[in-house]
């Protein structure tokens, strides 16, 4: 009696889904038939050989933005991929931001700028879900932002400061277990792409610990170009990048932006923002 | 002389005086100027201090009574183990405690040192031209005793529990308490010469000895083979013992004290910084932390490592690299093996009823160290944005080698249920297979609760007490993991089905692997709240709007 109780609660349609992918988990990838899998098998073999990534709220037009080079999207009609309406966030009586409202569509990079403590960290975080907003409403594609959403994961790529590596993973097998994980069948090529384009090829054996904090900051950098992504949020992506390297982002950046990705990102660089940005937001009062 | 020769001469170079000669200061007098500081800073001595903090002392004095009562009622216990080989087993034990202490000892000093140094010494004193053999001197007398007190509070602590009688407590308490101190000596020596193997080695032996004296406990009480101990030999034993650690401790003692100043100062620091850290995570009791960065530590000491292609998509790919990583730290599963043990031996002492506690507790540290991907998914959140599932099937693929291991170890204790020991409860092969996937059920979700704790919260509002205002989670963190393993297996201690056991166990694994889950539904109510509230505002304002009209 116990036992089916138990195997009723199981089996219900809630705890269904994971209950099945507990037992494909388990078999080791011997028996994994999860609806996932089948599904990124289906588009692998597709005739692009790639995953999409156009969630159904973004519109008819297929940005197709897909790490591989040269691929350039064509943009019958530009979406919004981000709306952020009347946002405020606020720490006890310090208003931070208030009716904040920003649109971004593919294509678009928007910049924010500001001194010190204006609230760019906390309105990105809020952005991608990682701090919750006060007040107003963030939608990706439609859908309202929630971080635990696998779709709004699947578009968006991130790089803020939480970003964690597993210990005793290598550099080149972390980004090698991103584009797996989100259905990229053979990553050997992008992976080798991006790693040679944030020059941690000889890093790539790597552990993450041994890395110094500039190629940490690549190495979070590359997770974000290993993957399908429709929108980029990046927090002061230039810090402990040295000149060159910002100059590569910038390019990087702009290149991402022509071939249709939306890009917020927050900035004191003013190169980096000169040369990606197509919208400037200046956060808080400017100093003096 | 013309106005240009006397300029000439004012500007002319002066030879600066030759700087006087200092006699730098000796290490002893730098020592005490730091003492001098740092006393000088004090605003309360110690009598004060433990006033201050009689809370602590009293609580001391109420766990070391409950320590003592513990011992007399083993003591107690041990008088109904009146047959050879139940005697013999227990006899056994203070050599498993003498072996795991001097494992523990080694793997203890190869990770911290055993010399040390915070950066602030590394900084200030380490570069001044002075004696870098005094300045540590007294770092590698202060770990070899700690190592002594140690040793010898778990020798005495085993060897009373047992039964063993005063003089016997002694010899062994002595014996572990050298050995300990010896093992701490050696690795400095090592350290001294930057070679670390034999420490290695060492450990692991010492180990593999522990682990071969508690299968003996277990063969004894089952009868499979006869040890035929007299009285004497544990104490013999033990008194060989100490006598072979003293000349060990004394030799390598010798040897480490010539070699430190040979010591880098980096792994001087490394060390220093490795304990600043684990002293700051155990100040906030926040042990997944101290954990975290001794687990840091060790990718950091290895470094390199030679890539693997990754397997499958999706779900699968995670799967395959736990998989991967698993066999690129297989230690791990050396300790898992071991604790299979456990509830062989527990069975085999008579403690039949708590087999399945003893059993789910030994699981539960042993699937710790194989839940590190789990850890790394949860504790920021960082990573687990960046990969296109929810939490909860990402706890789940995290969990997938983990929970097949854990299935194995079930499979395997299974025999521990039996019933083999004297006085031991006899049970059917389908009741003792439930009883040991329970227990291993128990000590996986145990693990899983354990891994995925949240630091505390010190912004949370605090709870008043007599030491002071404390966040609640300060308390709750220690007791985390500890809780499932006991509600888990509470059912079967009580003497019900293990079916009780499952059916927790069924509930505890929902509500840990959808925890996020939680938390998107609070956002999502939190959403729902916003819409009914905006609801509320628009009607408000349309009866506004009919009342003026109507007007």
């Amino acid at each position: 009696m116990v036992i089916g109780a138990f195997l009723q609660v199981w089996g219900s349609a809630a705890v269904r889904p994971v209950l099945s992918e507990f037992v494909a988990a388990s078999t080791l990838g011997l028996v994994i038939r999860v609806t996932y899998s089948r599904r990124v098998r289906r588009r692998a073999s597709s005739p692009t050989s790639r995953p999409q990534t156009v969630g159904e709220g973004c519109g008819e037009t297929d940005p197709g933005f897909l790490p591989e080079r040269g691929r350039i999207a064509s943009m019958a009609k530009r979406t919004t991929i981000l709306k952020v309406s009347g946002l405020r966030r606020a720490f006890g009586p310090n208003t931070i931001f208030d009716k904040f409202s920003l649109e971004v569509r593919t294509g678009e990079a928007i910049a924010l700028t500001g001194r010190n403590g204006a609230g760019k960290s906390t309105l990105l975080r809020c952005l991608v879900g990682a701090d919750r907003p006060d007040d107003g409403s963030v939608q990706v594609c439609g859908n309202p932002m929630s971080e635990a959403s696998p779709e709004i994961r699947r578009d968006v790529a991130t790089v803020i400061d939480d970003l964690d590596f597993f210990p005793d993973l290598s550099v080149v097998e972390h980004l090698d277990l991103l584009a797996r994980a989100h259905g990229i069948a053979d990553p050997d090529d992008v992976v080798d792409e991006v790693l040679e384009e944030v020059q941690l090829v000889p890093q790539s054996g790597q552990l993450p610990g041994t890395l110094s904090s500039g190629q940490r900051r690549r190495l979070a950098l590359a997770t974000a170009f290993v993957r399908p992504r429709k929108l980029l949020i990046l927090d002061e992506p230039e810090q402990r990048l040295d000149t060159e390297g910002v100059a590569w982002l910038a390019q990087r950046l702009k290149s991402e932006r022509q071939r249709g990705l939306a890009i917020v990102f927050a900035s004191h660089e003013p190169e980096l923002v000169e040369t990606v940005a197509t919208r400037v937001v200046q956060l808080g009062a400017p100093r003096g | 002389m013309s106005s240009l020769e006397a300029g000439a001469d004012d500007f002319a170079y002066q030879q600066p005086p030759e700087p006087r000669a200092l006699t730098p200061a000796s290490p002893r007098e730098l020592k005490r100027l730091i003492k001098d500081w740092r006393s000088g800073r004090a605003t309360r001595n110690v009598l004060q201090a433990m006033s201050d903090a009689y809370v602590v002392v009293f609580g001391a004095a109420m766990i070391g009574a409950m320590v003592v009562n513990v011992i007399l009622k083993a003591q107690r216990t041990i008088a109904q183990c009146t047959s050879v080989s139940c005697l013999s087993a227990r006899a056994v034990l203070p050599w498993a405690a003498f072996a795991a202490t001097v494992a523990m000892a080694l793997a203890a000093s190869r990770l911290f040192g055993p010399v040390l140094a915070s950066a602030a010494e590394g900084f200030w004193l380490l570069d001044a031209p002075i004696s870098r053999t005094k300045l540590l001197r007294s770092r590698l007398v202060g770990a070899v005793l700690a190592a002594f007190l140690g040793g010898a509070v778990v020798g005495a602590l085993i060897s009373a529990l047992t039964g063993s009688g005063l003089i016997e407590v002694l010899v062994w308490a002595g014996a572990t308490a050298l050995s300990a101190a010896a093992s701490v000596a050696f690795a400095a020596a090592q350290q001294g010469v930057e070679r670390h193997v034999l420490t290695r080695v060492a450990a692991y032996v010492f180990g593999l000895l522990g682990l071969g004296a508690l299968l003996s406990v277990v063969g004894v009480a089952a009868g499979w083979f006869n040890l035929s101990l007299s009285d004497n030999v544990g104490i013999e034993l033990g008194v060989i013992m100490m006598v072979a650690s003293a000349l060990v401790l004394l030799v390598s003692a010798v040897l480490a004290a010539r070699r430190l100043s040979q010591i880098r100062r980096a792994r001087l620091l490394s060390g220093g910084a490795l304990v600043s850290g684990i002293s700051g995570a155990f100040f906030a009791l926040d042990i997944g932390l101290a954990r975290d960065i001794v687990v840091e530590r060790r990718a950091i000491e290895r470094g390199h490592v030679h890539p693997k292609r990754g397997k499958g998509l999706g779900l699968e790919a995670l799967i395959w690299r736990e998989w991967q990583r698993l066999w690129r730290f297989p230690q791990p599963l050396l300790v898992l093996a071991g604790t299979i043990v456990v509830p062989y031996a527990a069975d085999a002492l008579g403690m039949s009823t708590l087999t399945p506690v003893f059993a789910a507790l030994a699981l539960f540290g042993a699937m710790i160290p194989l839940l590190g991907g789990l850890r790394v998914l949860t504790r920021t959140g960082g990573l687990a944005r960046c990969l296109p599932f929810s939490l909860a099937r990402i706890k789940l693929a995290s969990i997938a080698v983990p929970a097949i291991l854990a299935g194995a170890w079930a499979a395997l204790t299974s025999a521990a249920y039996l019933g083999f020991g004297d006085g031991a409860v006899d049970r059917t092969v389908p009741e003792a297979a439930l009883m040991a996937t329970a227990a291993a059920a128990g000590g996986l979700l145990a693990a899983v609760r354990w891994t995925q704790a949240k630091g505390v919260d010190f912004g949370a509002p605090m709870v008043a007490s007599q030491a002071g205002a404390f966040p609640p989670g300060l308390v709750t963190n220690l007791f985390r993991g500890f809780d499932v393993c006991l509600l888990t297996t509470a059912p079967m201690l009580l003497g019900f089905s293990p079916f009780w056991s499952l059916a927790i166990a069924g509930i505890a694994a929902m509500i840990l692997l959808n925890s996020m889950d939680a938390e998107t539904l609070r956002a999502r109510q939190a959403e729902q709240q916003k819409q009914l509230e905006a609801q509320k505002k628009q009607r408000a304002e349309a009866a506004t709007a009919a009342k003026q009209r109507k007007r």
